[in-house]
């Protein structure tokens, strides 16, 4: 009898244990803390990143914080194997759209009481900033951390070669000015197409991706057909070089960086890229400007928290101070994008020493905030990775000639109503 | 049993049981983990849910998924015979006694050990369309006007992945080959010069039924290649363009960890799986059941 008692007595703590451990999810616990921040392709950032962590650790005690970091192709299966295995990450660099799934998949932690306790953090970011980076479905789950978006940059010593004396503002002018400035092995126009970053092109032509409701596509449409008809013929011909639908992000901006094209739609972090592997691009030939129409797809690396970390408190008082004014700042000038927290990008305009020193930097910063209220290429959508693969495979058919628009428009709206029917 | 077999079993199981372990913790288990993930529906977080068979009819109303299944039969039945062909050529040439055959051996071998991803990355230069060496040795030569874009064009695309490929398999089966090859005895080519065999009678007759089971090794390394090859075509084209490149492996990654949609992905994986293992089975029936076997002859 006196056996049995013991093992109940046994069994039943162990039962408390596992009920404390398992059931814990966001729940803060005691004793010492460690955290895991997660990067997403930032080893270049590492001497910043290791000055948070201590100024983290000396101002709260008792706390580790460790740091690993991904690249980009490396870092959603990483972070999904450690989901997987119960033990993600507590604060993840996210990038895009990758975030949707995660918080309609209850991965992220909603950060919305955290904003509601602490409004001075939600005013940090500039609204339309905040909105595009962090909320879906009436919720926020990222706080944003650095917020490229694209812009039109151009090459102006072939711009004046080809008698051209400003950036097109219409779309009319774009096809015009693209087609002027190809000749021999230089193409008019390269576009980045991951992440939607393509989409500008049919948004200038009032074209959506989904209906409101996001429960159909929305696409297929009489101006969809013929800016897609019309973007084949300019690849077929060469004005816009073919590495726009077959390059993701080396490529495009290789051949941009190397003299071959006179312009380059691109996010704004495509800049150092291009600029480090070019011999012509410096503050005088390189200009940039909104993209035709005026829209910007958003490309921003958001913080968030992951909903199995036992410390989210800690956590969240590590991501509000990467983002704070101070650091704000440092992560805009380092990675030379906006972060989004509205005084530490302005205090790097409105710097007449950092206009000076980075004009082009200052410039591309500029014309971001300006199309910062004409995000485009965002489906809102848990189902966005499989709606933009879904698309572009049926686009770029179109695009490299493979198959007729109206017939790649149809293809991808069947896929796309399915991917939503779905359950 | 005798007390002494009983001893000698247990002897047995104790060293087989190291690998026993490895094995069923990071193959067996996996495998089961994987068919019950099939009927599940599961978001990495979270209980999972069981969905019956409705992964698979998901699957089953995919195009991509019929379109990647077609490309992978495509990448196996364009590239493993050609490369096991060139392999006979090459395996009967260097196991002549050439003058430097061992430097010709290495020269043949030397890209199987590279690492796929290296592999990937300079084919794919090679490529290029602009700048690569394919490009210009043959507008070079006056054998194309206009360059191609082999890895954006939907023509060329998958041929030229299945090319690089062979490249790199092509010193694998070679050295399969030449281990049948030696064991081929000369006396039998020796009786069959007597008799008046020609060079190809004698390959007819001899090499080629002596050479079977290592023929059916290379012909199921073959497939088990061309059913899990990832990293070269990810590195490549990454399945595209379109789906031109897309294969069953590439797309159960894309599945899992770009959709994050586990359950399709654990179905495709284990329809893969019992495509293998039928393929695998009826192969090795075809082979007399001695797939791989090498005869010694006294």
């Amino acid at each position: 009898m006196r056996k049995n008692t013991k093992w109940v007595g046994f069994i039943v703590l162990l039962l408390v244990g596992i009920a404390l451990g398992w059931g814990g999810g966001a729940k803060e616990t005691t004793g010492p803390k460690s955290i895991t921040l997660l990067t997403w392709n930032l080893p270049h950032y590492a001497d910043t990143i290791n000055q948070w962590i201590k100024e983290y650790q000396e101002a709260n005690k008792g706390v580790t914080v460790n740091w690993v970091d991904k690249k980009g192709t490396e870092l959603p299966t990483y972070f999904q194997t450690q989901l997987a295995a119960g033990s993600p990450p507590d604060v993840v660099n996210l990038q895009g759209a990758l975030w949707y799934q995660y918080a309609a998949d209850g991965i992220l932690l909603d950060l919305t009481p955290y904003f509601q306790k602490e409004p001075q953090v939600k005013n940090r970011f500039e609204k339309n900033i905040l909105e595009a980076a962090s909320n879906f479905g009436g919720k926020y789950y990222m706080v944003p951390f650095y917020t490229p978006s694209t812009v039109l940059f151009y090459n102006k010593i072939l711009f004046k070669e080809a008698g051209i004396t400003e950036p097109p503002k219409t779309m009319d002018e774009l096809v015009t000015y693209a087609k002027k400035l190809t000749k021999g092995t230089v193409s008019g126009l390269i576009t980045l197409n991951f992440d939607w970053l393509y989409w500008p092109l049919f948004r200038a032509n009032g074209v959506e991706i989904l209906t409101p409701d996001r429960k159909k596509a929305a696409f297929n449409t009489p101006a969809a057909v013929q800016t897609l008809k019309t973007l084949a013929e300019l690849t077929a011909s060469g004005v816009i070089s073919k590495v726009s639908w077959t390059g993701r992000w080396a490529e495009p901006n290789g051949e941009f960086g190397a003299g071959n094209a006179g312009m380059l739609h691109a996010h704004i972090t495509a800049l150092r890229a291009f600029q480090s592997q070019s011999k012509w691009a410096n503050d005088q030939t390189i200009g940039v400007a909104p993209f035709p129409g005026k829209w910007s797809v958003p490309n921003y690396h958001g913080l968030g928290i992951a909903s199995k970390t036992k410390h989210p408190d800690v956590a969240w008082g590590f991501v509000r101070m990467i983002t704070s004014d101070k650091w704000a700042a440092n992560t805009a000038t380092v990675l030379g994008t906006l972060s989004g927290n509205v005084n530490a990008d302005n205090s790097i305009i409105n710097d007449p020493n950092f206009a000076k020193t980075h004009p082009v930097v200052a410039e591309t910063f500029k014309v971001a905030l300006s199309v910062a209220g004409n995000l485009t290429g965002m489906t809102r959508s848990a189902k966005d990775a499989q709606i933009k693969e879904a698309v572009y495979t049926n686009f770029q058919k179109a695009l490299l000639g493979q198959i007729p628009a109206d017939q790649a428009l149809a293809e991808a709206e069947k896929a796309v109503n399915r991917i939503l029917a779905a359950q | 049993m005798s007390k002494v077999n009983r001893g000698r079993g247990v002897l047995i199981a104790l060293f087989l049981a190291p690998s026993l372990l490895v094995f069923t913790i990071y193959r067996i288990i996996p495998i089961v983990w994987n068919v019950v993930l099939s009927f599940q529906r599961w978001k990495l977080i979270g209980i999972p849910r069981f969905v019956g068979f409705s992964n698979y009819l998901a699957l089953s109303q995919d195009p991509v998924f019929w379109e990647s299944f077609r490309n992978t039969l495509y990448y196996f039945f364009g590239g493993t015979p050609i490369a096991i062909g060139a392999a006979v050529v090459l395996s009967l040439l260097v196991n002549k006694p050439l003058k430097g055959r061992n430097i010709y051996r290495a020269l043949i071998f030397l890209p199987y050990p590279i690492t796929p991803v290296a592999i990937a990355i300079i084919w794919k230069w090679l490529y290029d369309e602009k700048v690569g060496l394919i490009n210009y040795v043959l507008r070079s030569l006056g054998l194309l006007r206009e360059s191609i874009g082999f890895l954006s064009s939907f023509t060329w695309a998958l041929p030229s992945v299945i090319f690089t490929t062979i490249w790199q398999s092509l010193g694998y089966y070679v050295i399969l080959l030449l281990a049948g090859l030696q064991t081929i005895p000369d006396e039998l080519y020796e009786a069959a010069e007597i008799d008046g065999a020609t060079g190809m009678r004698k390959f007819q007759w001899i090499t080629l039924p002596l050479l079977k089971p290592s023929l059916f090794l290379c012909f199921i390394v073959g497939i088990m290649n061309s059913f899990t090859t990832f990293d070269v075509i990810y590195v490549m084209t990454n399945g595209g363009p379109g789906n031109a490149t897309e294969i069953l492996v590439t797309y159960i990654y894309k599945k899992a960890f770009t959709f994050n949609e586990i359950g399709p992905a654990a179905a495709m994986t284990l329809i893969l799986f019992l495509f293998l293992l039928v393929v695998t089975m009826v192969s090795n029936k075809i082979s007399g059941g001695e797939a791989g076997g090498v005869h010694y002859y006294e």
